[in-house]
């Protein structure tokens, strides 16, 4: 669909730049070696080879130093495959040989070889040769030097095995507090650097509760815990671990750190692109990830269930539910639904499922193996391709129906929830999904024929022409997109949310009235390299697999008629693969320090970063796995580390030696995250909604491409958690937008931090920020008429300490001045006032 | 939440421009910001949106994208094809050759074709140079606007005005560098001037169209909630001397923080972007305050004369941002999907355009702004010669008409072209991809050059295409 036709003129600079960008080197199709005449034998060798050699090789065989544009004319594969702009060589069509093409041109850009042609003889040979089929004994798989190197590969750092790690001895033995400081120390002791003073309380406490559940310390919360902090008989480790373990059992702590995870899982509630149409549902899915977090499921756990929960046993409706809810995390990504070609949906979506899974749960990007080997890690089309059948056996259910005026060429359906199951053998689960199973046609049958022909007579004659005229190929799409139509007919049925659908899939037990985005087996197959991503060059087909060049063994052991999306679950989160844990304790690390050991959290492949401290992270992993993949008791000991206590105090022997702090010399100043910032307004003016809303916005917006009117309801107010807000592609909500909210349509493991004049304008100006700041002051209105008694409180409110002498000096003089100004009173210098700490950098900052 | 991500081009110096000549520059008002109270650790901040050195000299120092949404005919307007007059009513690719509705002449000292259906534009036909050899990918409007906008269909990818914001910065940093006005909520959305997984300060800021009755009308401004203006939150909350009073509290605090010990850059990044606010306060009403123009401005563009209103008020504020330092300004025009009804609906399209344009490009040459101004005209495809079994044209990826003018292009200049019928083009063929390319080489950008890592890949907004046609450049 999206082929490029490459035209001819300037097709060396083409394939100039294509060498660089596309060392294309495919796995090897197993073809047996073609049957050639001894006539034609000695004619490709008299008249084809020598030329070849002569004028070709230089830049087209392995041996090349540099193989331009990807083509490589030392083996039959490969001339017959081509390079980057298509076949070579197409036996007996002389126009669909670009050989000859090039050959033939007299046009200084294009003609090959490139400084002098070839002569009227030499060229009339090769026409010849292509007409007589081309004739090719040169066996052998095409390779270039550049093929990812699996061995090599292997001994990259993050792609070895977690190896156990002794705990480092520093020289100072009294400071650390636990073994993850002895890593933390020694570091700093080999580049002699020094850690800073412990945090004080105050700035403690407001970084633990920001860190661990995303809120601000009530002003009670802070002096509880600075009195116990600082009670002569009290322990100071022990006062910060009772604060620890009360947050980590918070409701609170899921909604923060789930959405660190939808972060990377791209979570949105609608498609996005050129049609965005809701998701109604999706809400169930982030749901479902707060809870995850808040009951510290094993990570391991956690990953299986949003990539195979369909095909894990459940033990009641309750689980069944969670599991298929669970896999939504496949379903909800962004979707072309203008999309006509049905075959390019489903591969764009393939390389989606891919691109998320494989960078949410390993860190590393394996999508750019679509149309190529990838160019810097081991990662081979054939890879791509034995997951991409891994997902392209499933079915994926988004749930967005063929309403909106006919806008969705692509309609979908949900999965229906259930109120009774019964815990069934894995095997029968997936007979159950099967039944519903619409997979699409790879063959063109005669009753396919029939039906196109009876569509194309009821319309018009030239539809009968034009069915005529077209290939098989061409049919089995039309004959898909007649197919696509038919739910667009389907009638609502009284009290059900969504169209009854032939193509719909049945509940496993009694449904509960209740759906989900998720997705289930299809009919399972094995998928061909498609060359350069396009769907008319299939090369050979690939047995269903993982990674290889991350242990995977080939082909994969898939249970007999499943997809195998639960092997890929197991092997993602085996204890033996390198990069799962080693990703998510990066991560969690990322999140309480600011930057991870590896700074680029969603690469760990050759073009990332290095750790910093690559033992320590092996450490944590080690650690992470053994303690049953629970990311409460990492992040527990991590935040009990003296490292983590440190205070953002500065020393310059330190800065100079490494401003960056990569070492840990003291703790980050980190801006809050736009959640935190616009929960602690509410927080601050008391207008903060702690419980959780019951479902979304959206989930009214079934079938609906969403415009103007659906962006004016959808910003009702709102005083639930940010968390919480609904999240529309190309449409996300002001006060998450203007301070870097995760970009939706993409997987991000690291937000930006961006510091630009419209978060100021929205400080100085917005309905939201002063409604809040009315709020705030009035909280204050009736209690003490000590107005430095106000401003304490207000301070406590808002930073979480209370105010200098000077500061509340200068508060004094503001309050005091603006209340007496034309048209000021003392409520609204109070209102200003109040704004005013809103707006300050300190409130957006945490030390 | 990692910190101060580089906003790095590895090929990209940034222009001599310290932090210090900076402030100076801005300094009116800004005294109080001692420099000395700024700790050495902070000096390193710099905005994102700074002007950056170009990989070489650039042809145009802005861009002004004429959006024509919904793929215009470029048969009845710009390419002019002799033989599909001859053959029309003839079977042809798809349906019956239609003719063009409106009648071709050459036009000025180059002679260019151009039809009636643009007289006003013809007029400045010296100055334009045609591109009648475009091709697109897809033939369907929501994936070739984006592609149009993006060059991926496929992939949310960074906008064109992201791109080159990215690769130039902005002159006027009281202003957003990237502004668009009228974009379509549909077919992409904000994906169209989006910074998909570049910085978001990259990122275009939507403007609606002008309020579409009569002349600038104040009553309807001061009662505007500031969002209508294009740039949120832009009406301040307070009267002046109030609000300035806040602010030097929320500053003071502010340099409190930046003072201690082991802040962070950013805090002074902050106090930066507080001052630009303020002051946008107050500029950005002046520069979208078009009653200060002349009635024979007003009138040249069409303004307050019905079909031309719209349009008229879009390309007088594109002329102002520009002339005020905004990068990369785009305008939309919808409603080109001509169907049927193709010569009165050819006719209503152009009229509302026509004139409008036409006075942007003398208005902008009689400031000595079109010299180093790109203006870009044309939409995500052009039409079909044949009349798609109804009384129109139907979509074609194929072959179509776009025009440059302006920075560094050859005026009164044709360049590709497509068949007989004018339905693909087969000479000197140029993609989307080949635009952009050429935009970015005509504001001194290398399209391979100019690329963000992203997900562990240096992205490029050309992808693994793009060639600039050498031979339209002046």
């Amino acid at each position: 669909m999206l082929k490029r036709q490459f035209c001819w003129l300037g097709l060396r600079q083409v394939l100039g730049s294509m060498a660089v960008l596309v060392p294309l080197a495919l796995a090897a199709a197993d073809k047996p070696a073609e049957k050639i005449s001894p006539d034609q034998l000695a004619f490709f060798e008299k008249k084809i080879r020598p030329v070849l050699v002569a004028k070709c090789y230089q830049c087209h065989s392995a041996n090349a130093e540099k193989v331009k544009g990807g083509l490589l004319l030392d083996t039959r594969e490969g001339t017959r495959m081509g390079g980057a702009t298509g076949h070579a060589i197409e036996p007996g069509d002389l126009k669909g040989s670009l050989l000859i093409t090039a050959i033939r041109s007299d046009k200084k850009d294009q003609m090959m070889p490139p400084k002098e042609k070839l002569s009227p003889e030499v060229i009339a040979d090769f026409e010849k040769w292509v007409l007589m089929g081309a004739p090719d004994p040169r066996d052998g798989k095409a390779r270039t030097a550049k093929k990812p190197d699996l061995a090599e590969g292997k001994n990259f750092w993050s792609f070895q095995p977690v190896k156990p790690v002794a705990v480092p001895q520093p020289k100072d033995t009294k400071w650390s507090a636990s073994d993850i400081d002895r890593f933390v120390l020694k570091k700093l002791e080999e580049h002699q650097l020094k850690p800073v003073t412990d945090a004080d309380p105050h700035s403690f406490i407001r970084r633990l509760y920001f860190d661990l559940i995303g809120l601000p310390p009530t002003p009670e919360q802070v002096a509880a815990f600075v009195k116990d902090y600082q009670s002569a008989t009290g322990n100071r480790q022990s006062a910060i671990a009772k604060t620890v373990d009360q947050l980590l059992a918070s409701p609170h702590f899921g909604e923060r750190w789930g959405r660190h995870w939808l972060d990377v899982a791209r979570f949105a509630e609608s498609t996005g692109k050129e049609r965005n149409f809701a998701y109604p549902e999706a809400w169930r899915y982030r749901d479902y990830v707060i809870a995850s977090f808040n009951a510290d499921k094993p990570y391991d756990r956690f990953i299986r269930e949003q990539v195979a929960g369909d095909l894990l046993p459940a033990k009641d409706a309750a689980q069944r539910n969670e599991l298929l809810i669970a896999t939504g995390f496949l379903a909800l990504g962004p979707k072309g639904l203008n999309e006509k070609n049905r075959e390019q949906f489903i591969m764009d979506n393939v390389d989606e499922q891919i691109d998320v899974t494989t960078r949410a749960a390993l860190g590393v990007t394996v999508s750019c193996a679509r149309c190529h080997d990838h160019k810097f890690d081991p990662f081979t089309q054939r890879d791509y391709y034995a997951m991409a059948g891994i997902f392209k056996s499933t079915q994926t259910h988004f749930g967005v129906g063929g309403g909106g005026n006919g806008k969705n060429r692509q309609p979908s359906t949900h999965v229906p929830l259930v109120k009774t199951y019964s815990p069934a053998p894995a095997a029968s689960v997936t007979a159950g999904s099967a039944t519903s199973d619409k997979a699409s046609p790879t063959k063109l049958t005669p009753e396919m024929e029939a039906k196109l022909q009876k569509f194309a007579e009821n319309r018009n004659p030239k539809l009968v022409a034009k069915l005529k005229a077209m290939s098989d190929a061409e049919k089995l799409a039309a004959y898909e997109r007649l197919v696509a139509e038919v739910p667009k007919a389907a009638k609502a049925k009284k009290n059900n949310k969504y169209p009854e659908t032939p193509d719909a899939p049945k509940a496993i037990g009694e449904p509960n009235g209740q759906w989900a985005m998720a997705v289930l087996d299809g009919k399972p197959a094995d998928c061909p390299i498609y060359i350069r991503g396009e769907l008319e060059e299939k090369g050979p087909v690939i047995p269903r697999g993982f990674v290889t060049v991350l242990g995977a063994t080939e082909p994969a052991k898939i249970t007999p008629g499943q997809s195998g999306r639960l092997e890929l679950a197991n092997w993602l989160t085996s204890p033996e693969n390198p990069l799962t844990a080693r990703v998510m304790a990066n991560r969690v690390w990322q999140h309480l320090f600011g930057d991870g050991i590896v700074s680029t959290p969603d690469n760990f492949g050759a073009t990332g970063e290095r750790p910093t401290h690559p033992e320590l992270l092996d450490f944590l992993a080690a650690r992470f796995v053994a303690n049953g993949w629970s990311v409460k008791q990492l992040i527990r000991e991590i935040v009990l580390t003296r490292t983590y206590q440190l205070s953002n105090a500065s020393d310059a022997k330190n800065f100079a030696a490494d401003p960056d702090n990569n070492y840990l010399w003291r703790a980050n100043q980190r801006r809050l995250d736009a959640e935190s910032i616009r929960d602690s307004i509410l927080a601050a003016s008391g207008r903060l909604d702690l419980q959780p809303p019951a479902g979304s916005p959206l989930s009214s917006m079934t079938d609906m491409d969403l415009g103007k009117g659906a962006r004016a309801s959808l910003k009702a107010d709102s005083r639930h958690r940010s968390v919480y807000l609904p999240i529309v592609r190309d449409m996300l909500p002001e006060a998450l937008d203007l301070f870097d909210f995760a970009e939706p349509s993409l997987v991000v493991a690291a937000r930006e931090v961006t510091t630009v004049p419209s978060q100021a304008l929205y400080m100085l100006n917005s309905p939201f920020i002063q409604e809040n700041a009315v709020a705030f002051a009035k909280r204050f209105q009736g209690t003490s008429a000590d107005p430095k008694e106000r401003i304490t409180a207000a301070y406590l409110l808002a930073f979480s300490r209370p105010p200098t002498t000077a500061e509340i000096a200068r508060a004094e003089s503001y309050l005091k001045t603006q209340a007496t100004q034309r048209g000021g009173s003392p409520e609204s210098a109070l209102t200003t006032f109040c704004q005013a700490l809103f707006a300050s950098a300190e409130f957006r900052y945490v030390k | 939440m990692n910190t101060n991500r580089p906003f790095d081009c590895r090929n990209l110096q940034p222009l001599a421009l310290t932090r210090r000549d900076m402030l100076k520059s801005i300094s009116a008002g800004f005294g109080y910001l001692a420099f000395a109270g700024l700790s050495a650790q902070a000096a390193g901040y710099q905005s994102p949106t700074l002007p950056k050195a170009p990989h070489f000299t650039p042809r145009a120092n802005r861009v002004i994208f004429l959006a024509m949404q919904g793929g215009p005919s470029h048969l009845d307007t710009f390419d002019y094809k002799p033989k599909l007059i001859a053959d029309a009513g003839k079977p042809g690719d798809k349906g019956k050759l239609v003719a063009p509705v409106a009648e071709f002449k050459q036009r000025g000292q180059s002679g260019l074709w151009i039809s009636e259906a643009f007289p006003q534009v013809a007029q400045h036909a010296d100055e334009l140079c045609l591109l009648r050899g475009m091709h697109t990918d897809i033939p369907n409007h929501p994936q070739a606007f984006v592609q149009l906008h993006t060059g991926s269909a496929r992939f949310v990818r960074p906008s064109l005005g992201a791109w080159t914001l990215y690769g130039l910065g902005t002159e006027n940093q009281n202003l957003p560098g990237y502004m668009t006005i009228a974009a379509p909520i549909a077919l992409g959305g904000a994906q169209n001037y989006g910074s998909a997984f570049l910085p978001a300060s990259f990122q275009g800021t939507r403007m609606d169209a002008p309020a579409s009755t009569g002349s600038v009308d104040k009553k309807a401004r001061k009662n505007d909630t500031g969002t209508n203006q294009g740039i949120g939150n832009i009406r301040a909350n307070l009267p002046a001397d109030a609000q300035r009073a806040q602010l030097d509290l929320v500053q003071s605090m502010n340099r409190d923080l930046l003072a201690t010990a082991g802040a962070n850059p950013e805090v002074e990044g902050i106090i930066e972007s507080y001052e630009l606010a303020f002051r946008m306060q107050s500029e950005v009403p002046k520069v979208l305050d078009m009653s200060k123009e002349s009635a024979a401005t007003l009138k040249a563009y069409g303004i307050g004369q019905g079909s031309t209103d719209n349009f008229g008020k879009q390309c007088l504020m594109a002329r102002r941002l520009a002339e005020s330092g905004v990068r990369f300004i785009e305008v939309c025009h919808q409603g080109w999907d001509h169907h049927s009804g193709l010569k009165s609906r050819i006719a209503s399209s152009c009229t509302a355009v026509d004139q409008p344009i036409a006075a942007l490009l003398a208005d902008l040459k009689q400031r000595d702004l079109l010299k180093d101004t790109l203006v870009i005209w044309g939409g995500e495809f052009g039409r079909t010669p044949g009349n798609g079994g109804a009384d129109g044209r139907g979509h074609n990826a194929k072959g179509y008409s776009m025009w440059l003018a302006g920075g560094g292009v050859k005026g009164g200049f044709s360049y590709g072209a497509t068949d007989e019928h004018g339905g693909t083009a087969v000479e000197n063929k140029t993609h989307v991809h080949d635009l952009h390319a050429t935009i970015l080489h005509l504001l001194g950008l290398d399209h391979e050059k100019l690329t963000y890592r992203y997900a562990g890949r240096d992205f490029r907004l050309t992808d693994v295409y793009g060639q600039v046609p050498k031979a339209i450049l002046a």
